[in-house]
C-alpha cells in the first residue's frame, strides 16, 4: 500500500515538474498559431482558430530570413570548422601530449573563462580596422574560439574512455598514429563526440551578445528575434511567438538527426 | 617463427630505473612464461618486445632482426591482451582479418584462413556478431584468432587469461597449449598466476624487481628453486621456512626440530651456521614418531581439498603445514608426526636468500 501511495506520489511530482518545464514551450507554441486578439484576451483561450499568419509575417520578413540563413551559414561553418579541428587535437591531447598536456587544456578551457562582453568591444575596433565588421566570415571567425575550445574541452574525456589496448592492438597491426586515430579511436569515441558537438551548436546557435555588437546588416536569428519586439507600436506577440519557434526548431531537428544517427550506430553495433 | 634475443635492456621512467641491464635468449619454437608478482617488470619487457613501450637502452632481436627501433607492426608479432581489445565497431570476422585486408592480402586468400582459424577456436557461428555480444572466453578466443591468422614469427600473451573464471581458464590454457603444440610458434606468455606457468610453460623465467631471479624449466623451478623468492612464489600451498643451525653431522637444528641434510646436495655447510629452511608441504607427509626427520606438532587447523588435506600444525610456536591424503583422520588438537625425505629440503642462506645448493 505504501509502496503504491509513493510511487503515485512520484509520479504526480513527476507530472508537475514536466508540466513547470514545458508549459511555457507549450504556450509559446500555441500562442504562435494565436491571433493577437487571443493572444491579449484576459481569460487564457486554450481553444482558438489557428492561423499560420504569424509564420507567414516571419518567413516573409526579409531580416528574418536572412537572420535565419545567416545563422544556418554562422553556426554550421563554425561548429565544423570546430570539429575538424578540434576532435583530432583532442585526440592528440588525450593520447600524445605527454608534457604540455594539462597546460595546453587548461589553456583551451582559459579561452571559456573570459566573459563575452570583455572582449565584444576590443574586437569592434580591431573588426573595423580589419575591414571584417559586420561580415559573417567575422563572426565565424569569433565564434571559432567558442566551437574549437568546447569541442576540444568535450572530446578528451570521450577519447580518454576509449581504451587504450584496441589502440595499440591496431598499432599492432601495423596502423600509424593517423589510422589508428581514424579507422578506431574516432569510430569508437563517435556517441560521445555527437554530445560534443550538439552541445557546441547549441552554445553558438544562441548566442547573442557577439552577434549583437559584431554585425548590423549581417545579423543572426537571436539578433533579429531580440529586435522583433520593436517592428511595430503594439507588441506583435504573436509573431515573437513564432520567430521563437522557428529559433528553436534548427536546433532541435540537428540533435533529433544526431540522435537517430546515434541509434542506428548503437544498433548496428548490437547485431 | 623465431628466436628473441634481448641484451642489456634498460627501461627507465624518468631517471628510474625499472629494468635495469636484463639479457633474455628464447630459442626457437619455445613456449616461454615471463612470471612474478605486480609490477616485477614483465609486462614491461613484454610491450618492449612487443614495440608498445620504448626501450630506454639495449637491443632487441627476433629472429637475428634488430628490431629495437621499429614500430610494433613491422616487427612480426603478434598480441594477445588481457582485456582482449577487441574493436567494437567490427564484426568478429572483420575483427580477425583486418589486419590481412590492411596489408592488402586479397579476399580469395584471406576466406580460407579465416575458416581454418575459426574452425580451430570453435568461432564459426559467432562471425558476423559483434565482440559485446560474445562471452568472456569467446572473446579470447577471437582476439587469439586475431594474432594466428597473421602467422606471425612470435605470439605474445599478455596475461590472456587473468579476466576469466577458473574453470574456462584452465580450459583456455590447455587450448593455447594444444595451439603451440601445433603451430610450434615461439610464444612468451606474461602471467602471475603461478599454476598457469607451471602448467603451460616449457621454460619459466621468473622476474623480481625488474630482474631475472631463475629462468628454467618448470621443473627445475620447483624442485630446485634458486633463492628464497622462487620457492616461496611457487607451489600451493607456500612452503614453509624455518630458521635454523647447522649441527656437527649435517643436521639442522631449530628447537625441537633436527633435520639431516643430504651433503651431496649441500657440501658447504659448516657446523654452526646459521640457515633457512625450505618445507615444501606437498613433500612432507604423516610419519611414525621415530621414523627419519620427523617433526612433531599440534594441529591447528585441517584444510580439505578433496582428495588431500593440508594439515596446519604448530611447532614450537611457529606453523609449519603438510599435505596428506589421511587428513580426515586428523583432528585439531591432536599431536601428530610428519617426515620428508633430506634430498627434498630446500636450504637458502638468510642473508641473500640465494640456495646453499652445491651442485
Amino acid at each position: 500500500m505504501g509502496r503504491v501511495i509513493s510511487a503515485t506520489l512520484a509520479r504526480g511530482l513527476l507530472a508537475l515538474l514536466i508540466v513547470v518545464a514545458l508549459g511555457p514551450i507549450l504556450w509559446t507554441v500555441l500562442g504562435a498559431f494565436k491571433e493577437l486578439r487571443d493572444i491579449v484576451t484576459p481569460v487564457p483561450k486554450l481553444l482558438f482558430e489557428p492561423t499560420l499568419d504569424n509564420f507567414a509575417t516571419i518567413l516573409r520578413n526579409p531580416t528574418i530570413r536572412d537572420g535565419l540563413l545567416h545563422s544556418g551559414v554562422v553556426v554550421s561553418v563554425s561548429v565544423l570548422i570546430g570539429a575538424v579541428l578540434g576532435i583530432p587535437a583532442a585526440h592528440a591531447l588525450a593520447r600524445h601530449a605527454q608534457r604540455f598536456g594539462d597546460d595546453v587544456q587548461f589553456f583551451v578551457l582559459s579561452l571559456r573563462f573570459m566573459p563575452p562582453v570583455a572582449i565584444a568591444i576590443p574586437f569592434i575596433v580591431i573588426y573595423l580596422d580589419l575591414g571584417i565588421y559586420d561580415t559573417l566570415f567575422g563572426l565565424i571567425l569569433v565564434y571559432l574560439i567558442t566551437t574549437i575550445s568546447t569541442v576540444i574541452w568535450l572530446s578528451v574525456p570521450a577519447f580518454e574512455r576509449v581504451p587504450r589496448d584496441i589502440e595499440e592492438a591496431a598499432a599492432m597491426e601495423g596502423c600509424s598514429p593517423f589510422e589508428v586515430f581514424w579507422r578506431f579511436s574516432l569510430p569508437v569515441a563517435a556517441p560521445s563526440l555527437f554530445g560534443a558537438i550538439v552541445f557546441t551548436f547549441v552554445l553558438v546557435w544562441n548566442e547573442l551578445l557577439l552577434a549583437l555588437t559584431l554585425a548590423a546588416q549581417n545579423a543572426t536569428l537571436p539578433v533579429v528575434a531580440a529586435s522583433i519586439t520593436s517592428l511595430g507600436k503594439e507588441v506583435p506577440w504573436g509573431v515573437i511567438n513564432a520567430a521563437t519557434v522557428v529559433l528553436v526548431i534548427p536546433p532541435l531537428v540537428f540533435i533529433g538527426l544526431l540522435m537517430g544517427l546515434l541509434n542506428t550506430s548503437v544498433q548496428s553495433g548490437r547485431k | 617463427m623465431a628466436n628473441i634475443t634481448c641484451s642489456n635492456i634498460v627501461k627507465s621512467y624518468g631517471a628510474f630505473p625499472v629494468i635495469d641491464g636484463l639479457d633474455l635468449s628464447i630459442p626457437d619454437h619455445e613456449f616461454v612464461v615471463f612470471l612474478g608478482p605486480s609490477g616485477c617488470g614483465k609486462s614491461t619487457m613484454l610491450r618492449m618486445i612487443a614495440g608498445l613501450e620504448e626501450v630506454t637502452g639495449g637491443r632487441i632481436e627476433i629472429g637475428g632482426t634488430d628490431v629495437t627501433d621499429m614500430p610494433p607492426g613491422d616487427r612480426g608479432v603478434a598480441m594477445v591482451f588481457q582485456s582482449y581489445a577487441l574493436y567494437p565497431h567490427m564484426s568478429v570476422a572483420d575483427n580477425i582479418t583486418f589486419g590481412l585486408r590492411r596489408q592488402g592480402v586479397s579476399r580469395s586468400e584471406i576466406a580460407p584462413r579465416l575458416e581454418q582459424v575459426a574452425d580451430m577456436l570453435g568461432l564459426s557461428p559467432y562471425l558476423d556478431r559483434r565482440p559485446k555480444n560474445l562471452s568472456g572466453g569467446q572473446q579470447q578466443r577471437v582476439a587469439m584468432a586475431r594474432a594466428m591468422i597473421k602467422t606471425p614469427k612470435v605470439f605474445l600473451f599478455d596475461e590472456p587469461l587473468s579476466n576469466l573464471d577458473a574453470k574456462l581458464r584452465e580450459k583456455l590454457r590447455t587450448e593455447i597449449r594444444k595451439m603451440h603444440l601445433q603451430l610450434k610458434t615461439t610464444t612468451i606468455f606474461v602471467t602471475h598466476d603461478q599454476l598457469e606457468a607451471m602448467t603451460i610453460a616449457d621454460r619459466i623465467v621468473l622476474m623480481r624487481d625488474g630482474e631475472i631471479e631463475q629462468m628454467g624449466t618448470p621443473d627445475e623451478i620447483f624442485e630446485r628453486p634458486a633463492s628464497h623468492f622462487v620457492a616461496d612464489f611457487i607451489g600451493t600451498p607456500a612452503m614453509n621456512f624455518i630458521d635454523a643451525t647447522i649441527e656437527a653431522g649435517h643436521v639442522a637444528r631449530a628447537g625441537s626440530i633436527a633435520l639431516s641434510l643430504s651433503p651431496e646436495l649441500f657440501p658447504g655447510l659448516v657446523p654452526g651456521q646459521k640457515v633457512e629452511l625450505g618445507l615444501r608441504p606437498a613433500s612432507m607427509d604423516l610419519a611414525a614418531p621415530d621414523a627419519p626427520n620427523a617433526i612433531g606438532g599440534t594441529v591447528v587447523l585441517v584444510e580439505n581439498m578433496g582428495a588431500e588435506g593440508q594439515v596446519i600444525t604448530q611447532v614450537d610456536g611457529a606453523e609449519i603445514s603438510f599435505v596428506t591424503p589421511q587428513f580426515r583422520q586428523v583432528r585439531a588438537g591432536e599431536t601428530v608426526h610428519f617426515a620428508l625425505r633430506p634430498d627434498q629440503i630446500h636450504i637458502f642462506d638468510p642473508e641473500t636468500g640465494r640456495s646453499l645448493r652445491g651442485v
